[in-house]
């Protein structure tokens, strides 16, 4: 399964799996994507480039998904997916730069779900395995 | 669990884990037998277990006398929600951004009317949908108040007073509140700009998931002499509204996460759980987080003084209150750092107390309470659920020796999000609720089924321990009419 969702009492674990760090941190975005607004009801009309960046791949997944979350409330819109386009090492640090695909609130028709506070470093992992990479925090809601 | 095999049980209500491994001072949990059983039996994950959490809690550099959790305790992300912890600056005590979490200030304001049960009897209805038209809540939703960059500033400097200035609720209110709405030592210039700008349109607006608007009536009284002293009758309407400090409280969280995380590895900290990062309070980060975080905590105080006023329109809109009927009686909040002097083996110490997911609960005689209130101690605000109780209860002078003067602040989820909406559809709660007398607006159906009142511990029971550990004591219990949920 590309993203999971972990039971937590009072919050949400999130967990990615893929073959590439790439993929990884893509399915990552859109299992946090997913949890706010239903993505069926959302047109990818247009494209916001955001960037993180994090001194490890656990780090950078956190850094990720908060940057996404700093964007729904900036440009005021909602995504439907999220694509990575740049991941490289400068000077020790990760970072990502990719594209979200979204258009701007209406809530008469985005299907909400629920807000997220933000990523935390609880329960992170970041870890190369045999298939891929795994990548986990906990969602605070 | 291996940690069930060293708790020592010091009474009836409470249990301690003594300092093993790096644990610099004890755990303690305020629970009863059967409450202790269920919390290490029923964790959802090993990788997030509150018993574990407060262990490691117990383990960061300057923490006084215990790592405490209160009877309504859950997993959370680096502390244990129900969590508190004090650290002593001259022991080379810390501030970490888990011990606040990321709804900086996070709290419960409690109004109280001049209205009755029989007040507003066959008008439930044109209630619930004014308070669903006139508050803003949900994710994507916007305040009417448009903030610029500048005036946000005046927010984080000011609090409550500064919405107050712009005409939403009455200088009365801020007596009322926790620090009177407003923390001296916050500093906008190490809010960044990012946070700012979330926030510009979100002042005056509710949130999503646990946040709440809900109308309540009195339905018993325990203790004559502090009822009295808050105002609060049988059969009287009063208001709980439950908020923090929006997208800017999240983003100073996040801004300051990989801050901190590079000041543990200066300082040289050693961190159980890296959600842990922390810096010495007297360190230049330290200093600059505390700021960043007074100023989160303004925000939230400006939040709630703009949503009560909101319910006032609510209360004109529909019923044709007066505003003066609807009187602040008191606000206190649960997720905060603040200094505060306690006695500690006769000593009277200057500490930085972190309460995650617990609320201050002073007892009588502090001077940080309001006049009305000094003799009879806090007013302490204990939201249930949407189907269940909620209480107002009050510091107690054993509180003020045990706890640093704190206790609960909620009833304490049970059930995981995920299994409670597998468990429970929204609109079959919605209906259950309607039959019992109660009716919920929201704006998202996931609002309703994560918190639905069977994903949530027995607010009875986790408020009996408390009472009977005598942290606390009974004041009002509160029965919902109307919930408004984001």
């Amino acid at each position: 399964m590309p993203f999971e969702y972990l039971d937590h009492e009072a919050d949400i674990g999130l967990e990615a799996t893929g073959a590439t760090l790439e993929e990884t941190l893509r399915d990552g975005v859109r299992g946090l994507l997913a949890l706010l607004v239903d993505p069926e009801t959302v047109e990818p009309k247009e494209a916001v480039t955001i960037e993180a960046s994090g001194e490890d791949p656990a780090s950078l997944f956190v850094a990720l998904l908060n940057a996404v979350l700093a964007t729904v409330d900036l440009q005021r819109m909602f995504f439907r997916d999220f694509e990575v386009t740049r991941l490289e090492r400068v000077d020790g640090h990760w970072v990502v730069e990719g594209r979200l695909y979204g258009e701007p609130i209406d809530l008469s028709r985005h299907a909400v779900e629920i807000e997220v506070k933000a990523a935390t470093y609880g329960g992170l992992l970041g870890e190369q395995t045999d298939k891929g990479w795994r990548l986990r925090c906990v969602l605070d809601l | 669990m291996s940690t069930s095999l060293k708790i020592r049980k010091v009474h009836d209500y409470l249990f301690e884990i003594p300092p093993h491994g790096k644990m610099r001072v004890p755990a303690r949990l305020y629970l009863d037998e059967r409450s202790l059983r269920e919390l290490v039996e029923s964790q959802s994950s090993d990788e997030w277990n509150a018993v574990r959490q407060l262990e490691n809690v117990a383990c960061l550099p300057g923490i006084v006398k215990a790592a405490m959790a209160m009877a309504d305790v859950h997993p959370g992300y680096g502390f244990p929600i129900g969590g508190v912890a004090a650290f002593d600056p001259k022991e080379g005590g810390v501030i970490s951004v888990a011990g606040v979490g990321f709804d900086i200030n996070c709290g419960v304001r409690c109004l109280r009317t001049h209205l009755t049960r029989s007040d507003i009897a066959g008008k439930e209805e044109k209630l619930a949908d004014t308070l669903y038209e006139v508050i803003p809540a949900g994710l994507g939703s916007t305040g009417e108040l448009k903030l610029s960059t500048k005036e946000i500033d005046r927010v984080l400097r000011e609090g409550a007073r500064y919405v107050v200035r712009l005409g939403y609720g009455r200088e009365d209110d801020l007596e009322f509140v926790e620090e009177h709405g407003c923390l001296s030592d916050a500093d906008p210039s190490v809010v960044s700009h990012t946070a700012k700008q979330r926030q510009m349109a979100q002042v005056g607006t509710l949130g999503s998931g646990n946040h709440y608007v809900e109308v309540q009536v009195v339905d018993q009284i325990y203790n004559a002499r502090a009822a009295e002293a808050f105002g609060l009758e049988v059969g009287q309407i009063v208001v709980m509204l439950h908020t923090g400090s929006r997208a800017l409280g999240h983003q100073i969280g996040t801004d300051y996460l990989p801050f901190l995380e590079k000041a543990t590895k200066k300082y040289g900290i050693e961190v159980p759980d890296r959600e842990l990062v922390c810096a010495p309070i007297e360190s230049p980060e330290g200093q600059q987080y505390f700021r960043a975080v007074m100023a989160g905590a303004n925000c939230a105080f400006a939040n709630r003084q703009v949503l009560a006023h909101l319910v006032r329109q609510a209360f004109w809109k529909a019923l044709r209150v007066p505003d003066t009927a609807i009187e602040t009686l008191y606000e206190v909040a649960h997720n905060t750092v603040k200094w505060e002097v306690h006695e500690v083996d006769g000593e009277r110490r200057r500490l930085l107390v972190h309460r995650k997911g617990s609320t201050r609960a002073f007892g009588p005689g502090r001077p940080e309470l309001p006049e009305r209130y000094r003799a009879v101690g806090q007013p302490v605000l204990v939201g249930g659920t949407m189907g269940t109780a909620s209480y107002i209860l009050v510091g107690t002078e054993q509180g003020m020796r045990e706890t640093f003067g704190t206790a609960l602040h909620g009833a304490g989820r049970a059930k995981s999000r995920r299994q409670a909406k597998r468990q429970y559809p929204a609109d079959r709660i919605i209906e259950q609720l309607r039959k019992q007398g109660i009716l919920v607006r929201a704006h998202g159906k996931a609002s309703i089924s994560e918190e639905a009142p069977g994903a949530y511990k027995d607010v009875e029971h986790v408020v009996e321990v408390m009472c009977n550990a005598g942290i606390v004591a009974r004041v009002a219990r509160l029965r919902p009419i109307v919930c408004l949920k984001g």
